[in-house]
């Protein structure tokens, strides 16, 4: 069980420990992680789950695929060389202690 | 402990189609889940509960073995769920990407709605719906398919026939054999186009199914297809006239919108949210639950009525009002979950960035008529069914 550390847009943090089984995406759904709406629940359709994520983990976070990677296009916060959409991208072990930052608008 | 839902027994059919806000309000106030006789449906209408409900699809299922909808259409992935819908939602998905939608499919809608709207420009006065965006949704509907061009009014017929059949409750003979008439249709309007696209590779929705890994079997794209005209001409369609119909109602946030056009996107979700197209849609209950204190029994069919939870005052404040302005909140237009419209974005930009932008541009001083008030009808489907207007030719 990774922890998975939120940073909300104003600063506040929140550690998450993190079921390997999930997405990042379900992990803040589950634990009441303000910031992250995901109207599509991980359809990777609505673009309301972006956050940006800490480039020292990319080898386990992994690349957008062809649809997220056009979908993160439409993001209501400005889209980064951080951004992906948190349903895509699973949880490793290796994660542990891999900063997540939730952006101000979905 | 949980309690049965209550029931309502004293609206009528009518009062829903003709207005059935007063009655979403009405249920919303009295339980999280009430059964409304006239519907025979229990209603869900708090926005919260809807959220929860879409996800949690193990409990709430869109897979209904007596679904109307499945004996109309054959085997379509809106009726599935997990990995059954995913495969076909997958499909199709490379039509319906932003990116697609912004190279290829806007230049032509944009085309489509020149000619819509220069052939009436002239004439000074029209009937929205079937002048302008009846038939823009279903010209449009026809490219994106891949169909070969027929009369916009025939897809429209197919569509109507559909949903009628879909819901057939008192099964009535008349409206079976339509909907199976359109249903041949639409079969064979698929077979003289299939080996086109399976030579030709393109963002048509009929390419990506025979192009898809694995490619979509023939029933399943002869389904998938009917609900795609089924739910993808009404509600563009109504999109454009009520999005029109707010501004037109609204002179304030008409004139703010025309000075500053990055605003579009703002006044189209707001539409939505305050007529939704879709304003109800079903799911079946897996296993007894206890939705926010009401007991509801394995097998129960509800409604979600998405048209009462973007009307929730516990979220959106003076939530009857038309009001761009208001507080960015989600709403559930376009659904939540799995099966989150496939067609969010196609209609973000056609309705929000192509028709009703243009409509305002090209038709000076758009009004609408004191003499002809708009009329608007539906609650599992609503929109303007008739919206007059005038404009200095």
């Amino acid at each position: 069980m990774p922890t998975i550390i939120f940073v909300a847009a104003d600063g506040t943090t929140r550690e998450v420990a993190a079921a390997t089984d999930q997405s990042i995406m379900e992990v803040a759904l589950g634990a009441g992680v303000p910031g992250i709406v995901a109207e599509c629940n991980g359809a990777a359709a609505c673009a309301t789950c972006h956050c940006y994520f800490d480039p020292a983990y990319v080898g386990h976070i992994g690349e957008a695929g062809e649809h997220e990677n056009e979908m993160l296009d439409f993001t209501a916060s400005e889209r980064t060389a951080d951004s992906r959409l948190s349903c895509q991208v699973r949880i490793v072990a290796a994660m542990e202690g891999m900063t997540v930052r939730v952006p101000s608008a979905q | 402990m949980a309690s049965a839902a209550p029931v309502i027994t004293d609206v009528s059919y009518t009062d829903l189609l003709e207005d059935p806000y007063p009655v979403f309000k009405r249920v919303r106030d009295t339980a999280p889940a009430v059964f409304v006789a006239a519907a025979n449906l229990t209603l869900v209408t708090r926005f919260d509960d809807i959220m929860s409900i879409e996800r949690d699809p193990a409990t709430y299922s869109s897979d209904n073995p007596a679904s109307l909808v499945n004996k109309v259409m054959g085997p379509t992935f809106m009726r599935k769920d997990g990995a059954a819908h995913a495969t076909g939602r997958k499909a199709i998905e490379p039509s319906f990407r932003p990116g697609t939608i912004k190279e290829h499919w806007a230049p032509k809608f944009t085309e489509i709605c020149e000619r819509l709207i220069g052939a009436l420009r002239e004439a000074g006065e029209a009937d929205l719906f079937s002048a302008l965006a009846a038939p823009m949704a279903s010209l449009s509907l026809m490219e994106m398919i891949g169909f070969k061009a027929m009369p916009w009014q025939t897809l429209a017929e197919w569509s109507q026939s559909l949903i009628d059949g879909a819901g057939n409750y008192a099964r009535d003979a008349e409206i079976d054999r339509k909907a199976m008439e359109a249903g041949a249709g639409i079969d064979a309007a698929i077979e003289a186009v299939l080996d086109h696209h399976r030579a030709n590779p393109n963002p048509s929705i009929l390419s990506s199914m025979v192009h898809a890994d694995p490619p979509m079997p023939i029933e399943e794209m002869r389904a998938n297809i009917k609900v795609i005209i089924g739910g993808g001409l009404n509600e563009p369609r109504d999109a454009i006239l009520t999005l029109t119909l707010g501004l037109l109602e609204n002179s304030a946030q008409k004139e703010s919108v025309l000075a500053r056009p990055e605003l579009w996107p703002t006044a189209f979700e707001e539409a939505i949210r305050w007529i939704s197209p879709i304003g109800m849609y079903p799911r079946r209950v897996t296993r007894p639950v206890d939705l926010a204190g009401v007991a509801l029994p394995e097998g129960v069919q509800i409604g979600l009525c998405v048209g009462a939870a973007n009307r929730d005052d516990r979220r959106f404040t003076e939530p009857d009002r038309f009001d761009m302005f208001r507080p960015k909140q989600s709403h559930l237009a376009f659904g939540a979950g799995a099966h989150f419209c496939a067609g969010t974005w196609v209609s973000r930009q056609t309705v929000g960035r192509i028709v009703v932008p243009m409509l305002f541009e090209r038709l000076s001083n758009l009004r609408l008529r004191d003499d002809a008030p708009p009329v608007i009808r539906g609650w599992v489907f609503r929109g303007p069914v008739s919206l007059p207007v005038r404009w200095d030719a």
